[in-house]
C-alpha cells in the first residue's frame, strides 16, 4: 500500500510542519538545503532578525547532528572514497508566528549522556551568560583539535532559541537512544 | 609580482579578494563550508608571508554575513595572527561592515574587538 500522501500531508500542516527532510545529511546536501532554506525564508517574507536566527540553528543543528549521530549509511560521494552519512530528520515550522526546528537522529548512549549534561547546562544560562560562554569557548577550542567544533554548535543553538532547548531520548535497543531535540526561535 | 587571489562566491563559501599591490583583502557573503578551514589555510599562509614584508598599512573589509561556530574560531585565529604583527609602522584596519538588523555579527565583532590590542577595529552599521 502506498502511502497516504492525503493523511500525511494534513498531519503536516495540523503541526504547522513547513519543511521535512529525512534521510542522509552529508556536506555538499547541506549547502543544496541551505540554498533552499534561505529562498524560502525570502519568500516567508520574515525579519532579517528571525530569518538569520533560523538558518544558524539550521546550520548548526544539522551539523551536530552529523557529529553525534550514530546511525551511519556508507555510500560514495562522487569521485571520492565512500563516506560514512549520517542518517536523521530535520523539520521546519511556523507556530504562532514562531518558527521552531525539530531534529531527530540516534545516538549512542555515551553520546547521549554528553548531550544531556551539555543542554541542561547551556539551559541553565541567561542571554548574557551564554555570550561569554560563547566567547570563552571560541578562545578555547582552538587549542584542542579533537573537539570538531562540538559544543561551540550547541551554544549556538542555545543563543538563538526563546525558551529552553527541549529535548527527548527514547531508547532504541541496549546501545543506542533516539534523540530528539525541539527548538523555539528567538 | 604582488600578490593576488579572487574567489567566487557560492552558498556555502563567501567571495574572497587579496590584492597585495592596494593591501587590501575582503571577505562577503555566508561561511559554512565543510571546506572552510582549508579556505582559511590558504588565507593565513599568505598572511604569513605578507605580515612579514613592510606593507605600511593594510585594510581588510569584512563583509560576511553569516558564519557557522567552526569559522568563527577560524576568524579569530586569522584576526589574532595580524593583530600580533600590528604597529605603528604596519597599521593594519579590520573593518566589520554589517547592517545592525544582523545582531549575530554586530555581538560578534563586539566580542572579536574585546580580544584585539594593536588593530584598528571599526563595526561599521551599513544600510
Amino acid at each position: 500500500m502506498a502511502l497516504n500522501l492525503k493523511q500525511y500531508s494534513e498531519m503536516l500542516k495540523e503541526n504547522s510542519v513547513q519543511v521535512v527532510y529525512s534521510g542522509p545529511i552529508w556536506s555538499n546536501g547541506i549547502a543544496s538545503m541551505a540554498d533552499m532554506l534561505i529562498k524560502r525564508l525570502e519568500y516567508d517574507d520574515m525579519p532579517f532578525r528571525a530569518s538569520q536566527a533560523v538558518f544558524s540553528v539550521f546550520v548548526e543543528q544539522i551539523n551536530n547532528m552529523m557529529m553525534y549521530t550514530a546511525e551511519k549509511e556508507v555510500r560514495a560521494e562522487g569521485n571520492s572514497d565512500p563516506k560514512e552519512m549520517p542518517m536523521g530528520i530535520f523539520v521546519l515550522g511556523i507556530k504562532e508566528n514562531n518558527y521552531f526546528i525539530q531534529t531527530g537522529n540516534l545516538v549512542s548512549n555515551a553520546n547521549a549522556e554528553i548531550l544531556k549534561s551539555r543542554i541542561d547546562h547551556l539551559n541553565s544560562l541567561d542571554k548574557e551568560s551564554l555570550r561569554k560562554y560563547h566567547k570563552t569557548k571560541v578562545r578555547e577550542e582552538d587549542n584542542n583539535k579533537d573537539s570538531k567544533g562540538a559544543g561551540l554548535g550547541l551554544i549556538v543553538l542555545a543563543r538563538q532559541t526563546r525558551s529552553p532547548m527541549k529535548y527527548e531520548f527514547v531508547r532504541h535497543d541496549d546501545e543506542h537512544q533516539y534523540f530528539s531535540l525541539y527548538l523555539d526561535i528567538r | 609580482m604582488p600578490f593576488r587571489m579572487e574567489k567566487e562566491r557560492t552558498v556555502a563559501t563567501p567571495y574572497l579578494l587579496i590584492d597585495e599591490e592596494k593591501n587590501y583583502m575582503k571577505l562577503e557573503g555566508r561561511c559554512f563550508d565543510e571546506s572552510m578551514g582549508l579556505f582559511f589555510k590558504e588565507i593565513l599562509d599568505w598572511l604569513d608571508i605578507y605580515l612579514e614584508t613592510d606593507f605600511g598599512e593594510f585594510t581588510f573589509d569584512n563583509a560576511t554575513e553569516y558564519f557557522n561556530s567552526s569559522t568563527t574560531k577560524l576568524l579569530l585565529k586569522m584576526l589574532l595572527k595580524m593583530d600580533k604583527y600590528a604597529s605603528d609602522t604596519k597599521k593594519i584596519i579590520v573593518n566589520w561592515i554589517t547592517i545592525e538588523e544582523n545582531e549575530i555579527m554586530v555581538e560578534c565583532g563586539e566580542d572579536f574587538m574585546e580580544e584585539l590590542e594593536n588593530i584598528e577595529f571599526n563595526i561599521v552599521i551599513v544600510d
